[in-house]
């Protein structure tokens, strides 16, 4: 574990309070689990300005973002006193450090950026349930409860909303809320919201992350497996190359299955359209991109052509024909970018893209150190 | 007319400490078919089970435990009184923890909670709730429950249901204190994991500060929380259905709320 964390850029929040820059104390902590960073108090809550609108949606109108409080915040010195030491000694932890407020984690430049998008929202359409309701799903005892709630406070998230469920699945309740897409640090979690049908990634943490827009939400999403069903996939896995492009091109009338994020991009795509009705498609606060391994001239068609068969319309599809995804990544800048394989989470990672891993289809069943860069 | 008899199969609680709670007869066995000796099981009997099952574990932590749940039975059906050996040879026949059978017709029933320090009231009747908690007597509704949980699962509201004007009675407030204050020292006998026993606290209208206001409150009771939803508004029964209480406590928490 490195020792120093790296400046994170925070956007301003939503309601207009400026934040500056989130730092990290340079100092080194004297714990011993080796550690470092000063905690910071909380100083108190800001008053929140409530402007019009709906603020709290109906689940099943909104588009639900369940995410858990190790993605939305840092929590690995806590998890390392849970490991050394056993669940008692971390509650006991947690409840001694309570107005120490987590600091930013993988998802947050995420959440501020749906807050901003409400906003907008808002504005425009002021009766409108149809808005993004982010909602706190931990299995984490309630007795993290008022740490957690006051490290909400401290960075004046809007999150009213939460399931401490205190150990047991969360996965009933991401049902019961009418979740549109799950972000948690535990893979098995997400691999069982998969299951049940529901949009779910892993988020790890990165170091160094580059900077992201604070007006507008830009979300990336890998083609297959992700956007799309794993099929073609399997035929590039089980037969190479050259057999993936002659399926693509002898199919490519036939529309792709859909996999397990078309879903939220759906999501996305409404709202896009409430801005789009009242004049602002150039200005639109949501932006969404493709980034596949895919060829344009030749098995990118395919994608493109189910896309819109299904009505979706997305801002800016870019094939790569199997170049690295990193550096195109790194100029998007998107708050969150989705990959079925690890090997384009870490590559995305390595070059400050927060990137999150979802868990389906053939590429699981693959060694996650295989060069696979010679792409579709 | 009442009339109370000892369940002489069990052994009788410490009157100064366990914590007691009267069910009715009716919600615990089904009346099946005519001839038959032992009753059916009835909507309440996991909920039996579970109250027996975190006895037991506590008496496995500390054989001389005194703060158990002292369980009395509380028949107000003149049909069932009718048959009050039927049971009694019904709650013998399931080996049911009970010490206590009350007998007493629908009137005078809060006076038979009141005489036996009754800390907790549980019906499926939806007169007699509103009744019992009226007079101070600290009460909850029982639903029938699908896939009950072995885990005794007490869920508190942190809410005061939608009665702006008329508030709860002060004596059933200090009665749903000092039973949530029982119930804390019962649930600190057991670890985090593992426990026969689970707290849970749901805010259906305010957001978090209504959510971390209750979960303060409830720790200067003493009683640490396991599970906590903030639902701001969201419908109640999705979540409820996944989170499966026993019984639900809103009677005397308007202290809970912001």
């Amino acid at each position: 574990m490195s020792g120093q964390v790296k400046e994170l850029k925070v956007s301003p929040s939503s309601n207009g309070d400026s934040r500056g820059s989130w730092e990290e104390k340079d100092e080194f902590d004297q714990d011993h689990l080796g550690l470092t960073t000063k905690p910071k108090l909380v100083t108190g809550r800001r008053a929140r300005k409530v402007e019009g609108g709906v603020f709290f949606p109906k689940p099943e109108n909104a588009v639900t973002i369940a995410v858990s409080s190790r993605v939305l915040f840092r929590t690995e010195r806590e998890q390392e006193v849970y490991l050394q030491k056993g669940v008692e000694e971390y509650l006991r932890y947690q409840i001694e450090h309570e107005n120490e407020p987590f600091a930013p984690g993988p998802a947050f430049p995420f959440v501020k950026a749906l807050e901003a998008v409400n906003t907008r929202l808002r504005e425009l359409y002021p009766q409108s349930e149809e808005l993004f309701d982010i909602v706190l799903v931990t299995y984490n005892h309630a007795h993290v409860g008022i740490r957690l709630i006051n490290t909400i406070n401290h960075h004046n998230l809007f999150i009213e909303r939460f399931c401490m469920t205190g150990g047991s699945s969360p996965i009933g309740y991401l049902k019961a809320w009418h979740t549109n897409l799950y972000l948690s640090a535990d893979a098995d979690k997400v691999r069982e919201a998969l299951a049940e049908g529901i949009a779910a990634a892993t988020m790890f943490m990165t170091e160094n992350l580059t900077e992201v827009s604070e007006s507008q939400l830009r979300v990336a999403f890998d083609g297959d497996a992700v956007l799309f069903s794993d099929e073609s996939e399997r035929i590039f896995k089980a037969h190479g190359l050259d057999k993936f492009f002659e399926h693509e091109r002898d199919n490519e009338d036939t529309l792709l299955d859909h996999g397990p994020l078309k879903g939220f991009l759906e999501a996305l795509g409404k709202l896009q359209k409430k801005f789009y009705a009242k004049g602002h498609r150039l200005d639109c606060p949501i932006r969404t991109f493709l980034v596949t391994a895919r060829s344009a001239a030749s098995s990118g068609i395919r994608a493109l052509k189910t896309l819109r068969a299904w009505g979706l319309e997305i801002d800016e599809a870019l094939f790569l024909a199997g170049a690295p995804k990193g550096p195109m990544l790194e100029k998007i800048r998107p708050h969150i970018y989705f990959d079925d394989q690890m090997f384009h989470v870490e590559g995305a990672a390595e070059m400050g893209t927060v990137a999150a891993h979802v868990p389906y289809g053939i590429a699981q069943k693959h060694n996650l150190k295989q060069n696979s860069n010679v792409g579709k | 007319m009442v009339s109370t008899i000892q369940n002489t199969d069990v052994k009788q609680k410490d009157a100064d400490r366990a914590v007691v709670v009267a069910v009715t007869s009716r919600a615990v066995f089904e009346s099946g078919a005519d001839g038959d000796d032992v009753y059916g099981m009835g909507v309440a009997f996991p909920l039996l089970q579970a109250l027996q099952r975190v006895n037991e574990r506590l008496l496995e932590e500390n054989p001389a435990e005194s703060l158990l749940f002292d369980v009395v039975l509380i028949t107000t059906d003149s049909q069932q009184q009718q048959q009050s050996s039927r049971i009694i040879s019904s709650t013998r026949h399931y080996g049911l923890e009970v010490s206590r059978f009350c007998f007493s017709s629908e009137e005078d029933f809060v006076e038979s909670l009141q005489k036996n320090n009754v800390q907790l009231f549980l019906s499926t009747d939806r007169n007699e709730v509103p009744q019992a908690s009226q007079k101070g007597v600290l009460s909850a509704l029982l639903d029938r429950q699908e896939a009950p949980s072995e885990q005794l699962r007490v869920m508190f509201c942190g809410d005061a249901v939608n009665r702006p004007d008329a508030g709860p009675m002060p004596a059933s407030r200090q009665a749903a204190q000092s039973f949530s204050a029982q119930l804390g020292e019962m649930r600190q006998r057991f670890g985090m994991s593992d426990s026969p026993l689970s707290i849970v606290l749901m805010t259906s209208h305010g957001g978090r500060e209504s959510c971390g206001g209750a979960l303060r409150t409830l720790r200067s009771r003493g009683v640490n929380v396991d599970e906590a939803y903030c639902l701001a508004g969201a419908p109640l029964s999705p979540i409820l259905s996944v989170v499966r209480p026993h019984f639900l406590l809103s009677d005397g928490f308007s202290g809970l709320e912001d």
